[in-house]
C-alpha cells in the first residue's frame, strides 16, 4: 500500500504539470495567466509600422526623437496614448499637447538645438529606417515653436 | 543553524536529487527511496520521489519567496495605479475570471485590490521566512496568483511573471519549511521534523519540470503559429525591427545589438534555430547534472540575447531564479551561513 504522502506528492506533481501544459489544448492565440500559450515571439509582424509620435526639429531641419518624459509620462505606452488621443481629438488638443511638449523641451539642456515640435503620423519600413536611416512617409498634424528666451 | 554540507549532504546533482556519489544510501532527512511496483510507472515514480536534502528545497523556498516579495513591493505603486483604472478596461484573465462567475462585472474596489496586495506582501515575507508555512505558504502563493493575475487583467498579458507564480504554487504544496525556517527554529530542541515519506526531492523536480514546461510551450507556440518557417528568421527579424522602431519613435532606449544585426538576415536564422533547440530541448534539463547546467546556460543566454536585441527584460530567468531548481540551490545559502558563523566565531574570540 503506497504511503499517503507519496500519493499526494504524485497527485500534486501530475496536477501542476498537467495545468502548466494545458495551454497546448487551447488555440495558440488564446493567451492566459499564469497558464500562457506564450504566443509573444511567434506571431508574424509586418515590417511596416504606422505610429503617431512627436518629433523635435532643429533649425537646420534634422529630426530628434523625444523621450516619454517630454511628452508627459515616464512610461512609453502611456506617452504613446497621450499623443494618440490628442491627434484623434484634433485641433485644440493637438495644439495644447504640442505647446506642453515645447515647454518641457525648452527646459531640457539636452534639447537646446530643437527649434520646433511636430506631431506626426509616420509610416515606416522598420528595417529601412533603423538599419539604413531611410525615413518613410510622415503626415504632420500640428507644429509649434519651442519658446526660447533672449530671441 | 549549521551548513547544509555538515547536516544533510547534497544530492548527486541538480534534478537527480539522489544521494551523493560514493554514499551508501539516501541523505539523512529523507525517507529513502520509495518502494514501488516494477515497470515503467514504478520506475518513474521512484525517480520522481528520489531523495534530496531538505536544505535544497528550503533554499528554493527562500529564493522564490524573496524574489516574489521584492517583485510585489517594487510594483506596489503600479498595482495601486492599476486598481484605479476605468472599469471598462478590465479584461479578466486566469483566476480574476471568478469575478464574472460570481456576477461581479466590475473591478474590485481600489481599496480592496490594494489591501490584497498588502496582505500578499506580508504573507510572502512569512513564506520566505518559513513562518507557519503550512498556512502562510499556500495563502502567499494564492495571494501572488491573484495580485499578478489582476495586474494582467487590464488589456495586456505580461509573460515575465508566469513561472514565478507557478514555482510559488508548487512550493506551497511542499514541505519547504522543514529546514532553514522559523518553523524549524521554533521546534528548537525538539529537533528536525520527521522527514515525509515522499522526501524532499519531488518538489525540486516539480519546479524544474515547470521551468521546462514553459520553454517547451514557447517553442510549440512558434511551431503552431508560424510552423517551421519561423526558423528562417524573417519573422523574428521583423519583430525585432518593429519593436525597436516603436521604441525609437517614442524616444525609448533601443536594444544595443538590434541595428547592427538587422542588416544581416542570415544571423536571425541562427538565432531562431538556437532558440528552437533551447526551447524544445528543455525537458532534457530534468536529467540533471551537466546536461541541466548546460541547458540552463543556453536558456539564460537566450534571455540575454532578447535584452540585447529587443531590450525586453525577463528578470526571473535573467537573475537565475528560473534555473535554480536545476542547480544545487542550497550551496550559496550554505556558504553564506558558514561565512556568517565564521564571522560570529571570530568576533566572539576577539571579545573573549
Amino acid at each position: 500500500m503506497p504511503d499517503r504522502s507519496r500519493v499526494a506528492a504524485l497527485i500534486v506533481s501530475v496536477g501542476l504539470i498537467g495545468a502548466a501544459l494545458s495551454p497546448l489544448l487551447r488555440r495558440p492565440y488564446d493567451d492566459g495567466f499564469p497558464l500562457s500559450t506564450y504566443p509573444m515571439f511567434a506571431a508574424p509582424r509586418p515590417r511596416q509600422l504606422t505610429l503617431r509620435y512627436p518629433l523635435g526639429a532643429t533649425a537646420d531641419g534634422r529630426r530628434r526623437y523625444l523621450s516619454p518624459e517630454l511628452v508627459g509620462s515616464g512610461e512609453v505606452l502611456q506617452a504613446y496614448a497621450i499623443v494618440d488621443r490628442a491627434i484623434a481629438q484634433r485641433g485644440a488638443a493637438i495644439q495644447a499637447l504640442c505647446e506642453a511638449i515645447a515647454r518641457r523641451v525648452a527646459d531640457s539642456p539636452a534639447h537646446r538645438d530643437v527649434a520646433a515640435i511636430r506631431l506626426v503620423t509616420g509610416t515606416h519600413d522598420a528595417v529601412e529606417l533603423l538599419a539604413r536611416d531611410r525615413v518613410g512617409a510622415e503626415i504632420e498634424h500640428g507644429r509649434c515653436d519651442v519658446p526660447r528666451s533672449g530671441r | 543553524m549549521r551548513a547544509a554540507e555538515s547536516e544533510h549532504p547534497a544530492g548527486a546533482g541538480p534534478g537527480s536529487a539522489g544521494p551523493p556519489p560514493g554514499s551508501a544510501g539516501p541523505p539523512p532527512g529523507s525517507a529513502g527511496p520509495p518502494p514501488g511496483s516494477a515497470g515503467p510507472f514504478g520506475r518513474a515514480a521512484r525517480w520522481w520521489l528520489a531523495p534530496a536534502p531538505a536544505e535544497r528545497l528550503a533554499a528554493l523556498r527562500i529564493a522564490v519567496g524573496a524574489y516574489a516579495l521584492v517583485y510585489v513591493v517594487a510594483r506596489f505603486g503600479e498595482l495601486i495605479a492599476t486598481a484605479r483604472l476605468p472599469a471598462a478596461q478590465l479584461q479578466p484573465v486566469g483566476v480574476v475570471r471568478v469575478l464574472r462567475v460570481f456576477g461581479v462585472g466590475a473591478p474590485l474596489p481600489a481599496m480592496a485590490a490594494v489591501a490584497i496586495a498588502a496582505l500578499t506582501v506580508a504573507l510572502l515575507a512569512a513564506f520566505t521566512a518559513g513562518y507557519r508555512f503550512r498556512v502562510t505558504g499556500p495563502a502567499a502563493a494564492l495571494g501572488l496568483l491573484w495580485v499578478t493575475s489582476y495586474r494582467n487583467s487590464w488589456g495586456m498579458v505580461f509573460h515575465t511573471e508566469n513561472l514565478m507564480v507557478l514555482h510559488a504554487l508548487a512550493l506551497a504544496c511542499a514541505p519547504a519549511a522543514d529546514a532553514w525556517s522559523m518553523d524549524r527554529a521554533r521546534r528548537g530542541a525538539a529537533g528536525a521534523p520527521a522527514p515525509p515519506a515522499a522526501g524532499y526531492g519531488w518538489p525540486i523536480k516539480l519546479l524544474a519540470a515547470l521551468t521546462a514546461a514553459t520553454y517547451v510551450l514557447a517553442g510549440v507556440a512558434k511551431l503552431r503559429i508560424a510552423g517551421l518557417a519561423w526558423i528562417d528568421g524573417e519573422l523574428l527579424r521583423n519583430q525585432i525591427a518593429a519593436d525597436n522602431l516603436r521604441k525609437a519613435l517614442l524616444g525609448d532606449w533601443i536594444a544595443p545589438l538590434a541595428i547592427p544585426f538587422l542588416d544581416h538576415p542570415s544571423a536571425f536564422t541562427i538565432f531562431c534555430a538556437l532558440t528552437m533547440v533551447i526551447e524544445l530541448s528543455a525537458v532534457a534539463a530534468l536529467a540533471g547534472g551537466r546536461v541541466a547546467r548546460l541547458w540552463a546556460l543556453g536558456a539564460w543566454s537566450f534571455h540575454l540575447g532578447v535584452v540585447l536585441l529587443m531590450n525586453i527584460w525577463f528578470p526571473y530567468p535573467l537573475l537565475g531564479f528560473a534555473f535554480f531548481p536545476l542547480l544545487e540551490a542550497e550551496r550559496p545559502f550554505s556558504w553564506l551561513i558558514g561565512w556568517a558563523a565564521r564571522r560570529g566565531t571570530a568576533r566572539d574570540s576577539r571579545v573573549g
